[in-house]
């Protein structure tokens, strides 16, 4: 069996992945913050921004991009490509955000009170006090996030994105065989097993830089 | 005096509390209202919606996704318990398989599993109905039982160690055990977890349409196709899901809420 084709797909997919993950993060990060804003409308908003994308299907942000944008008076039009990676990222971006808060909220109120009451701003205390502890502690959660994202880039198929899942059927109608996607499957594992160990790795290391003492 | 009263009233004024609830949903409102206005879209696209037809339309959608998740995640609950039991058994045997289905499973793209179950089902299926309904709802079957089979693991792991020693030694097996005194404390605990499944199992319904299933989002797409008005089409089914999942968490919610709360080892 040619499988030149998945190798190809499973490019595109590390490609998808990694760069949506870094968006999701840098999006969802911004929000999980506004979440934790003083301002109320920024929180609500952050909120709702949260809940309405976690209940929502992926493929009705995809093909709101794929579809919906072009046939607005603004004519966004984006590549398939910049489609799956928009959508990938608004969407997880909503899971990030929700990660990030709980981490926040973890922490002690006594870290909020103690910066800011040695003057630093609201926006320096997050910088230099909550976010860093925060992100120590939710590296793991994350990490669950990062690899379902993996996983859902499969979707970025139904728009034309030639990563894994869409070579892969190319493959099977050329060849009648379902069983090709079994090798799809262990494929995906190149990428999930060693994210994994990635925030395994990430996890230990952090957890010595927040208790250890320098 | 009046400075007095200003002073009582000051915190009144700013404490108009919203419930966390009405927090999301205020947001949610605002984000909806946001929405049309960022990207233009036509009030007259949205027209079609005030008629019945249409909604009947959208309504067959919005009952095949709740049969079919309904079905998903009822079925997969006797298939979960026997994975987790397997899992959590002293027999290598059982234990092995049941990691090695578990895990693959779920280390596998959803829509990979669709296919696959879709692609490699025979020509012809009974109850007449169409192969891609059977074939989805055996993905999603599958899948949540693994997903499903973890919440129950975990779920008899957390309960204390006392309660499998004291009913083994009261002369019971161990799967007598499991079965009378394990089990139901665990489905209690985790009852809110499997819930939180079902709605996940909602936004996987839409996977259907990509093996040509005519469920709520292939519904939102006949229309936009046939109306060309995507933007809209797309915000009312977005709107859609978002509502029977909203539903649907606040019913687990409050079967966390009003649960027995009975006392645990």
């Amino acid at each position: 069996m040619d499988l030149t084709l998945l190798w190809l797909g499973l490019l595109e997919t590390l490609k998808l992945s990694i760069l949506s993950i870094l968006i999701s993060l840098v999006l969802g990060t911004v929000i999980g913050i506004m979440r934790a804003a003083p301002l109320r409308p920024v929180a609500v908003f952050a909120e709702g921004y949260v809940v309405f994308f976690r209940n929502i299907p992926l493929l009705i942000i995809l093909f709101f991009i794929l579809n919906g944008l072009p046939a607005s008076p603004l004519a966004i039009r984006l590549g398939f490509f910049e489609t799956g990676l928009v959508g990938l990222a608004v969407y997880t971006a909503a899971y990030v955000a929700e990660v990030v808060r709980a981490g926040l909220e973890s922490l002690s109120r006594g870290q909020l009170e103690a910066a800011r009451s040695l003057g630093m701003s609201w926006a320096l205390t997050m910088r230099y006090v909550l976010l860093p502890q925060a992100f120590a502690a939710i590296i793991p959660p994350l990490g669950s996030v990062f690899v379902a994202l993996t996983k859902n880039t499969a979707l970025a198929s139904t728009v034309a994105v030639p990563e894994l899942l869409y070579q892969s059927k190319i493959v099977e109608a050329r060849t009648f065989n379902p069983n090709v996607l079994l090798i799809t499957g262990l494929m995906y594992l190149i990428i999930t097993i060693p994210l994994g160990v990635l925030v395994n790795h990430l996890e230990a290391r952090f957890s010595v830089a927040r208790f250890g003492q320098r | 005096m009046a400075t007095l009263a200003a002073l009582r009233a000051a915190p009144r004024v700013r404490g108009v509390r919203l419930s966390s609830r009405q927090q999301s949903l205020l947001g949610v409102a605002i984000l909806l209202v946001l929405l049309p206005i960022a990207f233009r879209m036509d009030p007259r696209n949205f027209a079609i919606f005030t008629e019945v037809a249409i909604w009947q339309f959208i309504g067959a959608g919005v009952l095949t996704v709740l049969v079919v998740s309904t079905v998903a995640i009822v079925a997969s609950l006797p298939i979960a318990a026997v994975l987790a039991l397997g899992r959590l058994s002293t027999q290598p045997w059982l234990r092995y398989p049941a990691i090695a289905v578990v895990e693959g499973i779920r280390a596998v793209p959803l829509l990979l599993l669709i296919f696959y179950v879709f692609l490699s089902m025979p020509r012809d299926v009974p109850f007449g109905l169409g192969r891609e309904t059977i074939a989805l709802t055996l993905a999603l079957m599958v899948y949540t039982s693994t997903i499903n089979a973890e919440t129950l693991r975990a779920g008899i792991l957390a309960l204390d160690r006392g309660q499998m020693e004291a009913a083994r030694s009261l002369g019971l097996s161990h799967w007598q055990a499991m079965r009378y005194v394990i089990f139901p404390q665990t489905f209690r605990g985790t009852l809110p977890s499997l819930l939180a499944q079902f709605t996940t199992l909602v936004k996987d319904t839409s996977l259907g349409s990509q093996i040509s299933m005519v469920e709520l989002l292939q519904r939102g797409v006949i229309i936009y196709q046939g109306f060309h008005n995507p933007m809209e089409t797309l915000y009312v089914i977005g709107l859609l899901y978002f509502a029977l999942n909203f539903a649907l968490e606040q019913a687990s919610l409050a079967t966390q809420r009003g649960g027995p709360q009975r006392e645990r080892g």
